[in-house]
This record gives structure tokens, C-alpha cells and sequence, in this order.
């Protein structure tokens, strides 16, 4: 294969395929970890401060795991969740689930707002918010980060119809999304990420 | 003769968290090689790898109890290298990959005119991939160059495969564009 052809001209379709081929053949090969790296990563575990009874109380608390039940209390509770399902809304009260099942919060009672699922890759980030035209640019939205992997997630109530966002990270720092579909300019030098929402969405 | 089975990845999750710090050592083993291929790959230098792979490892042991599936604890901790990954390459935004240590591990070639002109294809292709954002390269590096499916990278990177796919193909049109302009 001529690699060199890859890049001295115009690259078109064809050559896509010889070009990663080129990029694998290229790619920084890895013989595996270094051997000091479990030595060096147990070594510094080791060092950590060993957790308090409390500590590790309510870690266990909050720890997912697995809830086994016998094939009588299954059909029980099936029992139970058909009956909740058959009762009629207004019996619940106002924050109750209604008879579709759907959680309160998860579907909106306002049919002509959606909710819209945000994500930013933000791993050295303390907070993030999100701010648009539909919060009038106010960072009324924050993200959470539940597993602390640096991944900020979370839903927001959006009006049906095109709008502009960007996030603010740690109160201070404006950020575009960099998955948005669409970018406007903002009339500051920066790009607003634009969200379309169709009703019903 | 007593059997030895190997512990699952949760029974080792359970097993640290329930105190037994060296079980840790078991994922190290398990995950450390291909943790340190995708950060060799997205960093290009052996040195920054090791440092990141050491990193996250440590991170992964302290916020281990946060792990919502220890099953997929791999994927997990592949998770938090991957954004540790993308963080250092956007801290070094706008400087060249340091091909000249990449050098030392890649195949070899012991013609040196074989050598000068793979270093040069090298230099092209890497330094357009270092070019992109941190997310558009990730995901490059995970589908072509790690050959993953779409569903891999989206299990562990917690994208849709839709949203994955368009960050491929941005990523895709980037890269051609960026080759281009080096012809």
C-alpha cells in the first residue's frame, strides 16, 4: 500500500478505507501496562486512610444490590402493582402516580412542555448548569454527576420549539455542547448550541 | 484437590468494598493492559499513559461504592480513564503529540528510509487526529482505530448509539478535511 498517496491528495471516499487501515498500522502499540502499575496502584490504595464503620454503614446503604424475593411475595407484589395501576387517579392525590404508571417528574402533566435529556463530559468540573433562552440565559438547571465519573447528566422542561443553551461550568466558565446537533452565534465571539423540540417529542 | 474459581468482577467489587482492599489487585490485572492501549493511544506517549492508567485505577478504588453495576465494572473504570484521557488531551490543546516518543513503541522497521518515510505518515495522520476535539478523537480512536462496535463505545462511553454515530461521522469529516489540508 502506498500510504504517502493518502495524504499528497485530495482524500475521497476510496480511500477512506486505506486510510484507517494506515492509522491502525500507525497507531501507538501497547505492550501492555508497565509492570510497576500494580505495584504502584495498591501501593497508593494502601496509603489511603482506611474508611470509619460509619462511612462504610452508609456506603453499604446506598450501594446498589440485588433484592431476591420468593415466588410468593413476586406474585404478591405483582398483585399489589395491578391494583395500584386500577385506582383511579384522583384517589391518589395530586403528586401520586396516575394510572399510565409513569412517575411523577419523569412525564411531564404539561403536554406542551418535553423533557430534555443534557450531557456534558466535564471530568475536572465542581458544578454545571444549564442556561438558555427557555431559563431567559438564567443557569436555573444544574447537572449532576451521581458516580462521579465526570459525565453531568440531567432533564430539563423545554417548550416546544427552537432554542439556544451553552452550560456553565463551576459558576464561571460558559461552555458550548459540544454534541449539539446545530451552532448559532451568540454575538459575543462564541457559538450557542441550538436544541430543536418538537412537541410531543 | 480444593478447586480454585476465579471471583467475578462484582464478587471482587463486593470483596473491596466490604474491605478486602487487595482484591483490587485482581481488577488492576484484569483491566490495566487494555487501559493503558487506549491511553497510549489517545495520549501518544507511554509515560502519560501509565501516569493517567495509574490515576484512574486509584480514582476507581475510592469511588468504587459509586459503581452502579460492578458487573461491568471494566467498562466502568474504562469510563473514568476515557474522560481522564480526554481532559489531558484538551490540557494540551494546540501542542503536537509527541510523535518522537511514540516512536519507541511502535512496530518497527529497521530500514532507516522505511523508517523516516513511516515516521513522516505517522506524523501526518497522528497530527491531524490530535487536531480534533477531545471527543471527536476518542471516539475515532474507539471505532477505527481500537475497532469497537458502536454498541461497545456506546455501552461504555453512556452515549446513544445515534448520538455516537454523528460524533463519528463529525469526527470523520474533521479528519478529512483537516488530511486535506496538509496535501
Amino acid at each position: 500500500m502506498n500510504d504517502e498517496s493518502l495524504t499528497d491528495r485530495r482524500i475521497g471516499d476510496d480511500d477512506w478505507e486505506r486510510m484507517i487501515a494506515a492509522f491502525r498500522q500507525s497507531a501507538p502499540h501497547s505492550s501492555g501496562a508497565p509492570p510497576w502499575l500494580e505495584t504502584r496502584v495498591m501501593a497508593e490504595i494502601e496509603a489511603l486512610p482506611e474508611k470509619g464503620s460509619l462511612a462504610r454503614a452508609l456506603e453499604w446503604l446506598v450501594r446498589p444490590a440485588p433484592i431476591r424475593v420468593s415466588p410468593l411475595v413476586g406474585v404478591a407484589a405483582l398483585a399489589l402493582f395491578a391494583l395500584v395501576l386500577t385506582v383511579p387517579r384522583g384517589s391518589l392525590g395530586p403528586s401520586g402516580a396516575g394510572p399510565d404508571g409513569v412517575a411523577a417528574g419523569t412525564e411531564p402533566d404539561n403536554e406542551t412542555v418535553v423533557y430534555v435529556q443534557f450531557v456534558l463530559d466535564a471530568p475536572s468540573a465542581t458544578s454545571v448548569a444549564v442556561a438558555g433562552d427557555f431559563s431567559e440565559w438564567q443557569p436555573a438547571f444544574s447537572l449532576d454527576d451521581v458516580d462521579g465519573d465526570g459525565v453531568w447528566t440531567g432533564r430539563v422542561p423545554v417548550e416546544p420549539g427552537v432554542h439556544t443553551y451553552m452550560f456553565l461550568i463551576d459558576g464561571t466558565r460558559w461552555e458550548t455542547d459540544p454534541r449539539a446537533e446545530r451552532y448559532s452565534d451568540d454575538g459575543f465571539g462564541n457559538k450557542n448550541a441550538v436544541l430543536a423540540v418538537a412537541a410531543g417529542a | 484437590m480444593e478447586s480454585r474459581v476465579e471471583r467475578t468482577d462484582a464478587q471482587v467489587v463486593r470483596d473491596v468494598l466490604d474491605g478486602d482492599r487487595d482484591a483490587y489487585r485482581l481488577l488492576v490485572r484484569r483491566y490495566g493492559d487494555t487501559l493503558h492501549g487506549h491511553a497510549l493511544r489517545m495520549t501518544g506517549d507511554s509515560d502519560d499513559a501509565a501516569d493517567l492508567v495509574q490515576k484512574a485505577l486509584v480514582k476507581g478504588f475510592r469511588k468504587l461504592g459509586s459503581c452502579r453495576d460492578p458487573d461491568r465494572v471494566g467498562a466502568w473504570l474504562f469510563r473514568i480513564l476515557a474522560n481522564m484521557c480526554k481532559d489531558q488531551v484538551r490540557s494540551r490543546s494546540g501542542r503536537a503529540i509527541r510523535l518522537d516518543r511514540v516512536e519507541s513503541a511502535l512496530r518497527g522497521d529497521s530500514d532507516p528510509e522505511a523508517d523516516t518515510a513511516g515516521a513522516e505518515i505517522r506524523s501526518r495522520l497522528w497530527g491531524a487526529l490530535d487536531a480534533l476535539t477531545p471527543e471527536q478523537k476518542e471516539a475515532f480512536v474507539l471505532k477505527y482505530v481500537e475497532g469497537r462496535t458502536y454498541e461497545e463505545i456506546a455501552a461504555v462511553m453512556d452515549l446513544s448509539v445515534a448520538s455516537l454515530k454523528m460524533r463519528v461521522q463529525r469526527a470523520r469529516k474533521a479528519l478529512r478535511g483537516l488530511l486535506e489540508e496538509f496535501a
